[in-house]
């Protein structure tokens, strides 16, 4: 008797401690003494590392998007100001870009290979 | 933040390029100076100057790095190229002197006796004092990696020890080498062979005592939380120097203690 006592006992402790996961944490001042970028990281590093983290890249950072360039599926120009100049290379290799202002609102065409580029209002972090 | 739609680093106006641009125009006439009307004054002031100069541009460095957080990964990737370069470049340098001992030592001249070790030359030991420093810079590199690990994983205590006994061993390196300096048979003067061997280990002391001073910065940077375990490209680019000391006093020891003697 005094033994199943002690199991029903043991099993409500080891239940009770299963319930109520303390999250340890594996990294940063609190574990060993080194701070995590998470922790320390300040201004435009922070502002990065945070809009990396949603998934935007509002700094360009990385390789822009390749878009078929029709009239479907145009090249997206992000822009803080309402144009924005565009340098076309028509076919990979050309040597002669072609370049002009693309201005807000519809789609325009480069003159030369007729691909579709839309100008597109972007919003830098603050 | 609206004021730049790049991730890049435009730096603020420094009067620092400045007074480095003095200081090394002070210190080279001051040599001169010195060499021909017996006055240090000149290359004493350019030197204070230069000291000056380092230690508030590479203060404004961690300022706008650590502090004002300018060094975002475009940045840091500019500062990893530039620390490449700069290592290639000292690679070039020490390839000079390699070239002239080579040259030298190949093909050794009837004034030297037509032999190498020339005569009269009596060669340090390459299996003593030589030896352990081979080990010492060895021993260094390992724990210069432990350091970076125990960065990367976090654990501060160890990170400080292990760059601590970095330090220390690179210091254990420079007594013991001055040591070696003071007790050789042979001087810088003593034909082609002191000359080689003075220029090519001198230099490489030199920058034994820079990566020290390097390293002995990220320490104290270190202990003052500059370094996350993320980000912390000043400890990396003194371990890459610390690494190419060591491989610089392979190839010395390799080729003028060893095949030299």
């Amino acid at each position: 008797m005094a033994a199943r006592l002690l199991l029903r006992s043991a099993l409500r402790a080891a239940k009770t401690c299963r319930a109520a996961p303390v999250p340890a944490l594996s990294r940063g001042m609190a574990a060993g003494g080194i701070p995590t970028d998470e922790e320390q990281a300040t201004g435009m590093e922070k502002i990065i590392m945070k809009a990396m983290k949603e998934g935007s890249d509002p700094y360009s950072i990385l390789k822009p998007k390749a878009y078929a360039g029709s009239k479907a599926d145009p090249h997206i120009v992000p822009s803080i100001t309402s144009q924005r100049i565009v340098g076309c290379v028509c076919e990979e290799d050309n040597t002669a870009v072609v370049w002009f202002w693309l201005h807000e609102g519809e789609a325009q065409r480069c003159p030369s290979c007729g691909s579709h580029y839309q100008l597109v209002a972007h919003e830098l972090p603050h | 933040m609206a004021h730049q739609a790049h991730a890049y680093h435009m730096v603020d106006p420094s009067p620092w390029p400045l007074t480095g641009a003095i200081a090394a125009l002070l210190m080279t006439s001051g040599l001169a100076v010195w060499f021909h009307q017996h006055s240090m004054i000149l290359m004493a002031i350019g030197t204070v100057l230069m000291l000056l100069t380092m230690y508030q541009w590479w203060r404004d460095i961690v300022r706008e790095g650590t502090f004002q957080g300018h060094h975002t990964p475009p940045v840091q990737k500019g500062l990893r190229y530039g620390m490449i370069l700069f290592i290639t470049s000292e690679v070039f340098f020490f390839l000079g002197f390699f070239w002239a001992f080579y040259h030298a030592s190949l093909a050794p001249t009837p004034e030297l006796g037509g032999c190498w070790p020339p005569t009269g030359i009596f060669t340090l030991d390459p299996l003593e004092v030589p030896l352990l420093n081979t080990a010492v810079l060895l021993a260094s590199g390992v724990t210069v990696t432990w350091a970076h690990h125990s960065m990367m994983g976090g654990d501060r205590k160890q990170a400080i020890q292990s760059l601590t006994m970095t330090i220390v061993l690179g210091f254990y390196f420079t007594v013991l080498q001055a040591m070696e300096y003071v007790d050789a048979p042979f001087t810088i003067g003593d034909g082609v062979y002191g000359a080689t061997f003075f220029v090519a280990t001198g230099f490489h002391g030199l920058h034994v005592m820079i990566g020290s001073i390097f390293l002995a910065v990220c320490l104290l940077r270190q202990i003052k939380h500059h370094f996350t375990s993320g980000h912390h490209f000043g400890f990396e680019a003194a371990a890459w120097y610390w690494h190419f000391v060591d491989v610089v006093w392979l190839f010395l020891y390799v080729s003028i203690y060893w095949w030299g003697s």
